[in-house]
Parts: C-alpha cells; structure tokens; sequence
C-alpha cells in the first residue's frame, strides 16, 4: 500500500517537472512550428543566472523571480535575433522541418559551451525554500515532501495563469489565432510576428521555472537538463503538441506509467517505458488523444 | 557523337570517383587514411538522412539507434555466424532494413514531429535494450574484427588503408544504386510525396506504404553505416550510438544541402573535419583550461549555426545562386 | 540536361574538396622512438574533459600535468621535460578511438597514460593499434578486468582494482563483520560495467542477496526512482546492509532520498571506490550527517588526511601547479600515476625506448613508491596494479577512518578461485618533495 501510495505521490512531482518542458515545447511548436532543442539549453542558462542571484541575495524567491525573468528574456531574445533571421532564409521544402531544428541544436552547444565557460564544468546546488523531508502520514514517513507540494503549487498555479491568458485575454486570443492560422491572423491586423516572440518568452520562462523547481532536487551543470528535455518532447508528443492540455496531460501520463513500470517491474524500463507508451497512444489513436486539430497524421 | 545515357554517366562518374580515391589513398599517410574512412561512413549516414528527409519529407532523430542495429547484426554475424565480414557488413544492411520496415509501417506515416517524437524515443531507450541481452555484451559491448587486409596487398597495406577501401567502396556502391533509385519513377513518386502529399494521394499513390518504404531503405543504407563505425572502432557498444550521432546526421545533411545527394561526401568530410579543426586551433592560441575545454564545443556549434543561417540548403545552392548572376 | 550538368558539377565539387582536404596531409617521419627528443618526451591522455563523466573525471589530466610541471621545475626525467596532450572524448567510444589514434599519429606521443574508461578505451586500444606500434598504455583507469590480459592488451598496465575484486572483498567485509554478517543486504547499482561487474562478483563471492539487485539505466537515477527504490526496502526489518554501486551523483541522489524519508539510520550503507568520495557526496549536498557511519571501500589513503605523507606532498604540488582545483579522490589519483610514471621513465634508463620502458615496468614496477596501500603486482606475467582494499567508516567532516579503529588491507584477484586476505604490506615512503630518484 505504502509503495502504491508512493508511486503515486512521485509520478505527480515528476510529471510536474516534465510538465514544464513539455509546455515550453508546445509554447513554441504551436507559434513558431519547431521543436526547440535549444530549450534545455535556454532552462539550463536562466536556472544558472538564478543560482548566481540566489547565491548572491541569499534568497531562493528573488533567484526564483530572476530565473522565470532571465528566461523569458533569454526565450524572447532568441526568437527576435536567431529564428527570426533563420525563417527568412529557410521558406519552403522539407529543408524547413531540419534547419531549425538543426539551428536550435546548435544553439544548445553554445549556450553549454558558454555556461561551462562562465560557471565551470561543477555540479552545483541550489538549497529548497522549504523543507524536502518527506510528510508523515499515518506513522510512516512517504516519499512527499512541502518542497514537492511547493512544486506541484506552482506548476498547477502556472497552468492556471497561462490557461486564463490564453482562454480571457486579447494576447491569448491573439496567440491562438496566430498559432492557428498566422495569415487570417495577420489579414485582422495581429501582429504576427510579435505575438510569436511573446510565445517564445513565455517558454523561456516556463524553462527557468522549471530549473528552479528541478534543480533543488537535483544538481545543475551544463547538460542537467538534457534528460528533462528528452522526456519533455515525449510528453509534448503524446500530448498532441499543438494543446497545452495535452503537454500537461502527456507528462502525467508519462511520469506515471514510468514510475509504475519501474516501482512493480524494472528500474531498467525508464528509456523503454517511454518509447512504448508513445508507440501505443500513436497507434490507438493516431488522430490525437488531445491534438486540437488532425495534426499529426498526413 | 556517340550518346551516353545518363545512367551511364553517372555510372562513369562513380567509377571515377572512385578511380581518385584509389589514388588519394596510396599518397595520405595512416591519419588521413583513417579519417577518409569516417569520410565514407559519416557521408553514407548522411545519405540515409537525404533520402528520408529530402526525398520523401519524413524527419528521423533515431538514426542512430538505426545504426547500432546494423551494427549489432554485422558483429554477431562475424562473430557467432562466422560469416565473411563482406557478408556481415549485409546482413548489417539488411536487418536494420527490416527493423526500419516494421518500424516504418507503425510510425512513419506520422507526420515530421511525431516521427521525429517516436525515433528519439527509440534512440534514448536502445542502451537498455542493449543491456538486457547478454549476447550484445552490455555496456562493455562486443568486438567488430573485420581483420587484416589480404597478405596479396604487401606488407606495407595498412590496416586504415583497409579500413578506407572497405569503407569508401561500400559507400560508392550504396549512393550509386540511391542515386539510381532516386532517378527512376521511384525517385518522382518520393518528390511527388514530398512536395505534397495531399495530391500524390489523389493521384492513387499509397503514401502510407511508400514512406514506410522510404524509412527502410533509409534504415538499411543507416544499418550500413554502423556496420563501417564498429569496423573503424573496432566494437560496438551502446555508447557508439548517441543521440548526438543523430544529431551530427541531421547536421551533415543541412551542410550537404537535404536534396543534394552528391554532396554527401562533403558532409561526411565537415563531420569529420570541424572538430579536428576547433581542437588544433585551442591547442595552437591555448588559455585557461575552462576555455580550452569548452571551445571545441563552441565553434562546432557556431559553424553549425553559420551553416544554417547562410546556406540552409547546402553549398549547392550558392553554386546555383552565383550562376543565376551571369 | 541542365539538372544533370548541375549534378555533375556538384559531384566533380565535392570530389575537389575531398582530394583537397585529403592531399593536404604530410607522409609521418618515422623516428627511431616517436615522442622522445633530448629536450621533451610526450605522453597523450584521452579521456572525458566535457560532458557528464568529465564533470567528475574532467580533473584527472589537469592533476598529471600539475605533477609533471613539478618534475618539470625540478630538471625533469634525466634532463627531458614531460608534456601531456589530453585529448576530449567526452566519453564516447568514436570520440576515443580517433582521438587516440590521432595522439599517436598526429601527436606522435611516445606512451599513452592514464586512459579511462572501459567501452571507450578497449575500442581505442584497437584502433589506434598501439598493439603493433608497442606503445606503452600506462595505468588504465578503469575497473575492467581484462585490460590485464597481455595477449590481448600486450602494451597495458593496469592501476585500479576491477569491480570484481571489490565486490569480493566487500563480500568477505560483510561476512567478517558481526553487525553486518546476519543483516538482510541489497545491491542498487548502475546498469553498466560498474553494476554489472559489481553483480557478478559478489556471485563468485558466493554472497546471495535478500532481493535481486535493483539496477537503474545510467544518468536516469532521479530522486523519484531513488524513493521509490528506499521506500520498497523500508519494511524490512533489522539494520540491512544497503550496497550503492554507481557513480557518486547516484550515490548522492539516494543518501538524499533516504534523509527525505528519514532512513538515513535504517540502513548499513556501504559505498562503491567508485561512488563514495565524500567531499563530492557533501558538495551535492548530502547532509554530514547522514554520510556519518557510512562504510566506504578504498585503495588510497584518504584524500582528506593531510597527515599521510603521500596526501600532503601531493596536495603542495595541488596548490603550486593547479590553482584553483580543490584536492580529491580524482586529483590523488592523477597525481599518482603521473608519479608512477615518472618513476617508469626513470626506470627505463637514459636511452629510452618503448619496449624499454614496458620492460621497466615489469622488472621494477612492483617496487614503485605509490600513495596506495595495497601493493602493486606489477610482473613479467602480470598487468595488475592495485589488488586489494580497505575498509573505512565516514564522519561528519567526510573524513575516511579505518572501519574499527584498525587498518585492514585485504588483497584478491578477479576469478573465483582465490578467497581475499588480509595484507600486510608496507607502503614505500614518498620520495623527498615527490620527486623520485629511481632508476
């Protein structure tokens, strides 16, 4: 029972975590229709500027605000002055699907390069806010602690925030429509192009987010968040990539049927695990179990 | 004026080539021997990536894991089987087309990122697979011994002269007969599908079956090009296969251009050659050891990214352009 | 016809830059011994300096350099300085096969020196055929058994002990020890060489485990798994002896699970050479006091003990030669085997040769002076390093401190037929300001 209960409990923490980086993905797929690699390396940059403003101001909350910040900067910054300039010279053909996703690659190097330059090739930490000893329940000590009810607070209040943004606000009608179909959008006056870099922002911050709710944790060197990215675009995937409920729902599908293969069959099943669940939600509904539109089939 | 065919002279061309390449190896010392062989291998690799991308519009981020099936086939065939290792390097071919086939009716009619979703899946999760059955030796991995070159070649035929003639050979066969395919009907109905899929399935073509098909063909030439890795490592083990060699795959086929398939050669020949590029230029201006350490990084992705941004369809088309002007 | 034109130009284009690339190369000048000049001798490192193995083994090459710029300082090997080209693998079997062949091609080094890695560097040996070429390979780092056989690795000195063997002498420790003789035991371990090996060599040990070992894939141990992991064993009852063998930030994530559930006192811990450096443990922030009592296999002196003779010249070196790197389990090791090979150049006489210098090593190897406290094996027929371990317990300060108050060596090998015993050997004294004089 205890083992079930615990299951439970860290599946949520960690689909919460993938949670993030899924939402990040779709943020851009939808705007900008790339898969952004250049995201682990975009988190891993804005949780190292909050490290060095934690470590500096002595406070997790300000580090936390400087890391959700510099990550939207950092998101905006790159949609403005690197996919931008790549969009106008790749148009058409499948050249279309690869370079960007090979620039994003790219990318990620130099921002690993920069940071293992600036920071050292160091495990670093970053100590939580509130205590990560696990909860009592009922005389037995369970794998949950406030550091995880902190964790699973604000990746549920940032899913909140982003889906009145996106549902009550002119910016998220703005943001769906250019996602939608970015001529009619442009044909009623939305400023496209700006609309898109707001996509991008809110990714970068939803990266920082989750460095700073990872990490503590965790560790953070360079390729830290590498992992996360992987399973990130999983998630993203099995979710149907153009809907924010389906990254949130394609990470918890994720994180549960991982932590259940490996808590009642295997610690090995961590990397098949994932490929089998996506190869099944693929095949039994090859139409999108959350996709908003027949997108993934030809 | 006699009238060669065009299938002729590309044929002429191939022979030619490899006429040259011949020659090149007799003249190079041992180093440039063994980084030609990695030359060939890398633009065969790419090859795959071309014809899957380029020519039929699909996007893989598991080539790599594609690789290592050849490559695990190719070495229990030498090593179990005892096949001649000319057979091993087909067999190679072969199961990772299949493999490819099987996967490619699941998966490849899926559009770019879901595809692209379910081969970085694959590719992430090949090391457990690897480790669960003893016969693939785990993480250690098992040995690819393609062995010594035939005495009749002399005592001073090296083994990386080997390496590259293996190499170099199985290349040039394998893009010959890609570049076959790609100018018969096979090759339109690929472009048609690429261009737009929508109307090549009015026209009556299958396009689910035709880009399972593409997949594994692209598979087999991949599963190739891991069975010429392990020989040039001389083993193979998980760790061969990355997900950055998918990475570095897909970046080769941007510097090649992706509807260029005569450029693989160059692509094959930046992967090989940035790297050993960035490392002599650190070691000539030296610096502090965070430096030096991540300034490879750096410039492989800087010139990756230059690449992208000034000729993101290969250097072909800067060919094209500049004749445009005349 | 245009479009095949185009094609062709393309094709002539790509050949151009092929032939040109490749043309562009120098036939290499066979010198009598590669790497040796009456000024310098060159040795090559390959190994991981980025990536996720390079954040924990990134200090080796830096520490052998710091130690050969001290000899260095000091007139060198008979005259000849030592310089070191470390090449990046980052881990990577490829990445190792061409960058050690391009050390002995390109670099011309005259001996490779403290390789690391098993997947990476058995690939490398092959490829880069230092077989053929006799390049010495000297004090492999790696836990892989069969880097000491010489038919097939004629040119390899091993220095570590293989995971087998320690998994044979940790068998014997628990079955020694009263407090952990009638526990329940349990083995987490990494799902690679290090895990693997560890399994099967508590199995020639013959020691049985309560439950199958639970073996997680590389770099995927997140905290989640770990609770998970404890939580399971959690009912058990008793104190049960807990096996971690894995890499250090694995080691780390499951002490931390175990402080979140409060189990740091459930268990008898029992840390891997390769998993248990407690200045790392405390840097990833595992509480002193949860690594307090913690046992932890080892061949060196602790890396903390500034008393150890061989600790405190070496640490002088550190703080001269590499400024700025905090002294560890990783830098003691680069700094001993830069000395070991020192000590083989020595050996190898004035004229040096490599079938010299690999002779040295077997006639005069066993009697090196070396940090370790367990001999070295060094032979004519054998390739071994260090065979044995010692036992300590943690404190809070992350100090090792021999486990009951008394240092016991135990030796073995890595087959089934021999059972490990104690050792009674006596340490060489470090030479006068680390400079050895052999010859």
């Amino acid at each position: 029972m205890l083992e079930f209960f615990t299951a439970v409990l860290t599946s949520l923490s960690t689909g919460a975590i993938y949670a993030l980086m899924s939402t990040a993905l779709v943020l851009v797929w939808r705007s900008t229709r790339v898969i952004n690699f250049a995201q682990a390396g975009q988190a891993v940059l804005s949780t190292y500027i909050g490290y060095e403003v934690t470590t500096r101001s002595g406070s997790y909350w300000i580090g936390f605000i400087g890391a959700v910040l510099s990550g939207a900067i950092i998101g905006a910054g790159i949609d403005r002055f690197f996919m931008r300039p790549i969009f106008k010279r790749v148009k058409s053909g499948p050249i279309v699907m690869i370079a960007p996703v090979v620039a994003t690659l790219g990318l990620l190097g130099i921002i690993q390069a920069i940071v293992g330059f600036v920071w050292g090739l160091n495990y670093l930490t970053i100590a939580a806010p509130v205590s990560t000893e696990g909860l009592k329940v009922f005389g037995s000590v369970i794998a949950f602690s406030p550091f995880n009810l902190m964790v699973l607070i604000s990746v549920t209040l940032s899913m909140i925030l982003l889906t009145i943004l996106f549902q009550k606000t002119n910016l998220g009608l703005a943001l769906r429509a250019s996602a939608y179909s970015p001529e009619i959008a442009k044909l009623s006056g939305i400023k496209v192009e700006a609309i898109r870099t707001i996509g991008w922002a809110l990714a970068g911050a939803a990266g920082g987010l989750a460095g700073m709710l990872y990490v503590p944790g965790s560790y953070l060197y360079p390729n830290s968040m590498e992992v996360l990215l992987v399973f990130g675009f999983i998630a993203a995937v099995i979710g149907g990539l153009d809907s924010l409920f389906g990254a949130v729902a394609g990470a918890m599908i994720l994180g549960f049927a991982i932590n259940f293969s490996t808590t009642y069959i295997s610690y090995k099943l961590v990397f098949p695990t994932a490929f089998v669940i996506l190869i099944l939600v693929l095949l039994i509904k090859p139409g999108g179990v959350f996709s908003s539109k027949k997108g993934r089939k030809d | 004026m006699v009238k060669i065919s065009t299938n002729r002279k590309r044929t002429l061309a191939f022979v030619l080539l490899g006429w040259v390449l011949l020659i090149i190896s007799d003249r190079v010392g041992e180093l440039r021997q063994y980084q030609g062989s990695f030359v060939a291998m890398y633009a065969l690799a790419i090859a795959s990536i071309i014809l899957l991308t380029g020519y039929s519009g699909q996007l893989s981020l598991g080539h790599s894991a594609l690789m290592a099936v050849g490559a695990y086939a190719g070495a229990l065939s030498i090593n179990n089987l005892k096949l001649h290792p000319a057979l091993a390097l087909i067999v190679a071919a072969l199961i990772a087309g299949i493999f490819g086939l099987l996967l490619g009716f699941t998966v490849a009619r899926l559009s770019g990122p879901y595809l692209a979703g379910t081969t970085l899946a694959l590719a992430v999760s090949l090391p457990t697979v690897a480790n669960q059955f003893p016969i693939l030796g785990g993480e250690q991995g098992i040995i690819f011994d393609i062995g010594t070159p035939p005495s009749r070649f002399g005592e001073d035929f090296s083994q990386y002269k080997w390496f590259f003639w293996i190499s170099a050979l199985a290349a040039l066969i394998t893009i010959w007969m890609l570049s076959n395919l790609l100018a018969s009907r096979y090759g339109r109905v690929f472009r048609a599908l690429r261009d737009n899929s929508v109307a090549a399935q009015l026209s009556g073509i299958n396009v689910g079956r035709l880009k399972a098909i593409a997949f594994s063909i692209s598979s087999g030439i991949a599963g190739l090009a891991g069975g010429l890795l392990v020989m040039l490592i001389s083993g193979v083990s998980p760790s061969a296969f990355p997900l950055s060699l998918s990475f570095a795959l897909l970046t080769g086929a941007v510097v090649t251009g992706v509807y260029n398939l005569k450029g693989v050669m160059l692509g094959g020949l930046v992967l090989v050659a940035i790297p050993e590029i960035a490392e002599s230029v650190v070691s000539r201006i030296g610096g502090s050891e965070g430096f030096t350490t991540t300034l490879p990084g750096f410039m492989v992705s800087a010139l990756l990214i230059l690449a992208v941004l000034f000729t993101p369809n290969g250097p072909g088309q800067l060919l094209h352009h500049h004749k445009k002007k005349h | 016809m245009i479009r095949n034109t185009r094609m062709k130009r393309f094709s002539i284009v790509s050949a151009v830059a092929t032939v040109g690339a490749l043309v562009f190369s120098t036939l290499p000048a066979q010198a009598a011994t590669p790497g040796v000049s009456a000024k310098e001798i060159k040795l090559g490192y390959s190994g991981p300096l980025t990536g996720s193995a390079g954040l924990v083994y990134g200090k080796l090459p830096g520490a052998m350099k710091a130690y050969f710029d001290h000899i260095n300082a000091n007139g060198g090997v008979y005259g000849r300085k030592i310089k070191l080209v470390s090449r990046d693998d980052k881990y990577l079997p490829t990445l190792a096969a061409t960058q050690t062949t391009n050390l002995v091609l390109n670099d011309k080094v005259f001996a490779l020196v403290g390789a690391l890695g098993t997947a990476t560097h058995s690939k490398a040996y092959t490829a880069a055929q230092l077989a053929k070429n006799n390049v010495p390979d000297l004090f492999v780092n790696t836990g892989f058994s069969g880097f000491a056989n010489k038919a097939k690795y004629p040119t390899t000195f091993t220095i570590l002990p293989s995971y087998a063997m320690e998994a044979k002498i940790m068998a014997k420790f628990i079955k020694d020890t009263p407090t952990l003789a009638p526990q329940a035991s349990f083995l987490i371990a990494q799902d690679d060489e290090f895990g693997v090996d560890g399994v099967n060599g508590f199995a020639l040990a013959g020691h049985k485990f309560t439950a199958a070992p639970t073996l997680y894939p590389q770099g995927a141990l997140t905290p989640a798994l770990a609770e998970g992991a404890l939580t399971k064993l959690s009912a058990v009852p008793g104190k049960p002896v807990l096996v971690l063998f894995g890499t250090t930030d694995s080691t780390a994530t499951i002490l931390k699970a175990a402080e979140k559930l409060s189990l740091t006192t459930k268990f008898n811990w029992i840390a891997g050479s390769v998993g248990g450096d407690a200045n790392t443990l405390l840097a990833l922030g595992v509480k002193p006091s949860t690594i307090n009592g913690a046992l932890a296999a080892s061949f060196f002196p602790d890396a903390k003990d500034a008393t150890d003779p061989y600790v405190s010249e070496f640490m002088k070196i550190n703080s001269k030669y590499n400024k700025g790197v905090s002294f560890d389990n990783v830098v003691l090791q680069g700094m001993n085997s830069a000395m070991l090979t020192v000590q083989a150049l020595r050996a190898a006489g004035k004229n040096l040769t490599r079938a010299g210098l690999i002779s040295a090593i077997e006639s005069k190897g066993a009697d090196f002076a070396s940090a370790g406290l367990v001999p070295l094996n060094y032979s004519g027929t054998s390739r071994v390093g260090y065979n044995g371990y010692w036992f300590g317990q943690l404190n809070e300060k992350g100090e090792l401190k021999p486990f009951g108050g008394k240092l016991t060596v135990y030796t073995t090998d890595s087959s089934s037929n021999s059972a490990p015993t104690a050792s009674s050997y006596e340490r060489k004294p470090v030479p006068k300001n680390g400079v050895p004089t052999n010859s």
